[in-house]
């Protein structure tokens, strides 16, 4: 992260509310959000959404309309100038709209709600935004998350499993999806839909038939609690996280689901075993991690991988990478240990 | 201001940043919120900083924490320079009078005012950089941190330059902030839309044409010059470039072009495929307006919409533009010269402007385009 002076405040750092909205909305494909603010805040999370596609070969890009702010509608109001961005947006025959407000529409004092329930011909959402003023990125992102979950339908339940509030910015976003799948996959379960992760807004309305919902992380714990009041549908709080951490995640979904596991642990565990045979070289080495350039939290998942490779953490150790979030499965870990092993043998 | 859809042009706010951040000896502070910094961060590979205001600073004023940043990032010898953002400026509150016991800049330049080069021309208009009788040389202006291709520009321009044996003036804005009141009388372009009216302008450097006659001023106007050397660089460089674009014209039609860049890069590339490839410009989408007259279809295009409107009108073989551009181009084929430029991993510092400028270019076209009529259909 680039250099910041200001640590005393660590809510000052936590993005912005209309990125993490965004983040949701824009992976409804057939909907178009509407940012009410100026065009440089429509631009700027466009621009880091369209790299954030191309980093995922994704060539599609958003669709994001904004009511672009100037200074008159600063003085006289920005009510008009959003009516005129919602009636262009649903001119251009969306499946629904969802309408995010901006810190500088928030402190002029527009009435977003209002004008998003003047009778437009499709389903017009406004989502809880309004930049800093709305609080964090995971906030915005859970706003989003929560609102759209307003807009399921009860429906029969079909045993399978969706895949709740992935960091769609995330780099490895696909390959955590991937390695989730692949350990349902041991159980035999299949997955109903990602919500939200390029879905239409018809899937949405099927989000009730899963019998679990397994949640990215504790981040979007409120999402879960809302779809287990609103569907009944029960929910494991994370990815798995690590080696142990991916044996439990299987017991635990199988239990929930009320199918048998042992088979699954037995195969997973082989496929460590595997894993970590191929890293044999790098046993025995002595690393150091430094949380606080990594940015990693959470030190729990390397306990299990260091022990099983007998790698000792110490100051004077090799310094190795750690991955922005946990490393998620069997999978994760092994990204994490070709990083290792490109560092000790530097 | 209409909506727009996908807007694809960043905000004054941005361009402030650009310009105070390109000049070693400032430190610049975004004053707002922390998504007002990240993106100006992330765009400009440039270490600012923020103020990171939350809504307590929205109802109960700013000034303490600005007052509190200031503190933390001040006796590291630079200037420290303030960029407010959209609501510290709606807000009311006097930043400057806050400001007053501080040695501090302040740019007001809030992203609802216009779009980058406004923000730009009004951070260089504070600086107010100054000619110093005393200094020999030509400045470089139009550069900006935005740019992916600024540092190549410079470069490039710098080794013209040397090999003219003028001295180089200040660099607008690359340069450290003790000179900006020490810029050299005379001022050449590497991107007339961001020109700083510092100096005697002596002309552009994009594309030989404008670099042939740039030189030739400098010949008239410094007596130290030998500007020869740098003429015959570029008849030969240009015949270079003739030499390439006959042979490719020998097995293949121009390519039709659709251009979307700031205008003066998108006259520039218009200006040099017409010419040297008797290319087909089918039209110019300018993202900052359009600044002068050119023989070619023009048209501001500031949203993804009106990008793909003239795409599918069009029907280009070549799209130039940003990786937006690269998104909607559809069958034809692209080539990048307009930030942002993402997707693609670039690690050299290619320029736009000078005579590799051009080779750049045309090196560019010609081998999409080859790769586009020899790909199998």
């Amino acid at each position: 992260m680039p250099s910041n002076p200001s640590r005393s405040n660590s809510c000052r750092f936590e993005g912005c509310t209309l990125t993490g909205a965004l983040t949701v909305t824009t992976s409804v494909r057939d909907s178009v959000t509407v940012v009410h603010g100026p065009a440089g805040c429509a631009h700027h999370n466009f621009s880091l959404l369209h790299s954030t596609g191309l980093d995922h070969d994704c060539i599609t890009v958003p669709h994001i309309l904004s009511s672009g702010l100037l200074d008159t509608e600063i003085i006289f109001g920005g009510e008009k100038a959003l009516g005129q961005a919602i009636a262009s947006a649903v001119s251009r025959r969306p499946k629904s709209v969802f309408v995010l407000s901006t810190c500088i529409a928030e402190t002029i004092g527009d009435d977003v709600t209002a004008v998003c329930g003047s009778g437009w011909d499709v389903p017009v959402i406004p989502i809880p935004t309004a930049g800093f003023l709305g609080g964090s990125f995971q906030a915005g992102v859970n706003n989003a998350l929560t609102t759209i979950a307003g807009m399921a339908q009860p429906c029969r339940n079909d045993g399978g499993i969706n895949i709740i509030g992935e960091k769609n910015l995330e780099y490895e976003v696909e390959q955590n999806y991937a390695e989730v799948v692949r350990l349902l996959s041991l159980l035999g379960l299949p997955v109903n839909l990602r919500f939200i992760h390029n879905l239409s807004t018809a899937e949405i309305m099927g989000v009730g038939k899963a019998s679990l919902n397994i949640l990215r992380d504790e981040g979007v714990a409120g999402v879960g609690e809302r779809l287990f009041r609103q569907c009944g549908t029960p929910f494991i709080p994370a990815f798995p996280t690590g080696l142990l951490g991916t044996i439990a995640f299987l017991d635990r979904t199988a239990d929930a689901c009320g199918v048998q596991s042992r088979t699954a642990v037995l195969e997973e565990l082989a496929i460590q075993e595997s894993m970590l045979d191929d890293f044999s070289d790098i046993a025995g080495s002595c690393i150091s991690v430094d949380h606080l350039m990594n940015g990693c939290p959470d030190y729990s998942f390397i306990h299990d991988v260091t022990e099983a490779l007998h790698i000792s953490v110490k100051p004077e150790g090799t310094r190795v990478p750690l991955p922005v979030s946990a490393p998620v499965g069997t999978a994760g870990v092994r990204r994490m240990l070709h990083r290792w092993r490109r560092a000790i043998h530097a | 201001m209409p909506e727009c859809e996908n807007p694809l042009w960043p905000c004054a706010m941005t361009g402030a940043a650009a310009c105070l951040a390109g000049f070693d000896g400032i430190t610049v502070i975004i004053h707002g919120s922390s998504g007002c910094y990240y993106y100006p961060t992330t765009l400009l590979h440039a270490p600012l900083q923020g103020t990171f205001i939350l809504e307590n600073e929205v109802i109960f004023g700013s000034e303490a924490r600005l007052h509190e940043v200031i503190g933390e990032v001040q006796g590291t010898g630079k200037r420290i320079a303030v960029v407010t953002t959209c609501v510290p400026a709606i807000l009311g509150e006097d930043i400057r009078s806050m400001l007053s016991s501080h040695d501090v800049i302040l740019v007001d330049s809030p992203g609802f005012s216009g779009d980058f080069g406004k923000g730009y021309h009004a951070a260089l208009s504070v600086l107010a950089p100054e000619t110093d009788p005393s200094v020999a040389g030509i400045n470089i202006d139009g550069v900006s941190l935005f740019d992916p291709f600024y540092r190549g520009n410079v470069r490039e321009v710098i080794r013209l330059l040397a090999r003219a044996g003028v001295p180089v003036g200040l660099i607008l804005c690359r340069d450290r902030f003790d000179r900006v009141r020490h810029a050299a009388p005379f001022t050449i372009g590497t991107d007339g839309d961001l020109a700083s009216g510092v100096g005697t302008f002596l002309g552009s450097t994009l594309g030989f044409e404008a670099l042939s006659e740039t030189f030739s001023q400098i010949g008239h106007a410094l007596e130290c010059a030998d500007v020869e050397p740098v003429l015959a660089d570029i008849r030969h460089e240009e015949e270079r470039v003739v030499q390439a674009c006959d042979k490719y014209l020998r097995r293949f039609d121009p390519p039709s072009v659709a251009i979307f860049s700031s205008f003066s890069y998108a006259a520039f590339a218009a200006r040099t495929l017409d010419r040297y490839l008797d290319a087909d410009i089918l039209c110019i989408g300018s993202r900052n307006g359009i600044k002068e007259d050119v023989p070619y279809p023009v048209e501001t295009a500031t949203g993804l919409s009106d990008v793909q409107r003239l795409i599918g009108n069009c029907t280009p073989d070549l799209v130039i533009g940003s990786s937006f551009e690269r998104s909607v181009k559809g069958e034809a084929t692209f080539i990048g010269i307009t930030p942002p430029l993402r997707g693609s991993v670039r690690l050299a510092s290619h320029p736009l402007a000078g005579t590799e400028g051009v080779l750049f270019l045309i090196e560019a076209v010609l081998n999409a385009c080859m790769d586009r009529q020899q790909s199998p259909s």
